[in-house]
């Protein structure tokens, strides 16, 4: 602890003795709470403020190599990305399985959850500017004709009104779903949840 | 079927409504996250296993995990963070297989001038003496300052991570902070 620091901190020009009896252990748990709250102690000392000026560069100067380190990878190659999708195609996430109604008592016919899920997502393409996030099935799929409820959360193109294009989108959803498939759905509730720009302009930081 | 024009569309959405359709399982949608944040994900992975060599295959499993998990993410909007996090495992986890298993406190070398690379103030700039003097530290004090400069993790979770004491974690990085400072001080 503190008997260890002069040797190492003599260089800092900073004797142990100049941190006012703090460690660096504490200054560095200080930093990472931001200085709150203000500790009049080490805010008063000299040597301490030395040591954290120095921790907030090396703070800074890490942020930047980390930066530089992004910069200078190259973009992952396209046949790196294909290699971790052909990966996970090996792990399709299919769902519960939704029977179809047939006449037939020996037919057994089903579609997924997963496919209904694709049918669903393939709706933006009737809607302007839209794309579908996540999507859920709530009700007893297993049960024909059992009630449904569908929601998605949805991305609309910058400048579009946002209620129409929810309403549309319900409507080409529900026009797919009665299609192809024999749910029962009693509701389909859109979220819009982000506004986007088209390509070139993505936003800096998604975070 | 989605086709390519599709996916570059999707490469305009915010990452909640990709991660969110990725999780439903769609693959075009996963591919979007794997060319956004595949090369900030190795830039990390390489930070913290001390170099690049194993760092694509450390991403790539870290997608296949995430992939996998993806679903019972709550809130698909942190998916960078999360799979910051899923990154920074998967790299510890290597670094665990690849040592003999021993007391993590009792292994920690002092980092000293002697194992550092010579004539490290002629590194041309800052960046480069802070990357030397991140190789020079020793193993477990770059990862504890690693998981907590560059992945953000607390205390608290880099103890959890690398199944140490929080108490030693502390004194892991302290350590580490030390050793930097005083070396990129020399630097200057």
């Amino acid at each position: 602890m503190s008997d260890e620091l002069p040797l190492e901190l003599r260089r800092l020009d900073v004797e142990a003795a100049d941190l006012d009896g703090h460690s660096l252990e504490e200054l560095g748990d200080y930093l990472d709470r931001d200085r709150t709250p203000v500790d009049p102690s080490i805010e008063a000392s000299a040597g301490c403020q030395l040591v954290l000026q120095a921790m907030t560069r090396l703070r800074a100067t890490t942020r930047a190599l980390i930066d530089a380190d992004i910069a200078a990878a190259p973009a992952p190659s396209e046949s790196w990305v294909q290699q971790i999708l052909t990966r996970i195609a090996l792990d399709a996430r299919a769902g519960r399985r939704i029977p179809f109604v047939h006449p037939s008592p020996t037919a057994d016919l089903a579609i997924t959850e997963g496919a209904v899920r694709g049918l669903i997502r393939a709706a933006e393409l009737d809607v302007h500017g839209v794309l579908i996030g996540r999507c859920r099935l709530d009700g007893d799929l297993a049960t024909p004709g059992a009630p449904v409820r569908v929601s998605v959360e949805a991305s609309v193109l910058w400048g579009e009104r946002v209620p129409t294009v929810a309403d549309r989108l319900r409507a080409a959803i529900r026009e797919r779903l009665v299609a192809h498939t024999d749910l029962d759905v009693q509701g389909i509730d859109v979220t819009i949840r982000d506004v986007h720009r088209l390509a070139g302009t993505p936003e800096e930081d998604r975070s | 079927m989605v086709g390519a024009g599709d996916a570059a569309r999707l490469g305009d959405a915010a990452d909640g409504i990709v991660a969110g359709r990725a999780a439903d399982g769609d693959e075009d949608a996963f591919g979007v996250l794997v060319r956004r944040y595949g090369a900030m994900m190795r830039a990390s992975a390489a930070r913290i296993l001390g170099g690049v060599d194993e760092a694509d295959d450390v991403v790539q499993d870290a997608f296949i995990t995430a992939w996998q998990q993806l679903p019972g993410l709550e809130n698909p909007a942190v998916v960078k963070s999360w799979l910051m996090r899923i990154v920074s495992h998967k790299a510890i986890d290597r670094i665990r297989a690849r040592r003999p298993q021993t007391d993590i406190a009792d292994e920690d070398p002092a980092a000293s001038e002697s194992n550092a690379p010579p004539r490290i103030v002629e590194a041309r700039s800052e960046l480069e003496a802070l990357s030397e003097a991140l190789s020079s530290l020793p193993e477990q004090q770059r990862e504890c300052w690693t998981l907590r400069e560059v992945s953000g993790y607390s205390y608290e979770e880099i103890a959890e991570e690398l199944g140490i004491p929080v108490s030693t974690v502390r004194g892991l990085l302290a350590r580490a902070r030390r050793f930097l400072i005083v070396r990129m001080e020399a630097w200057r």
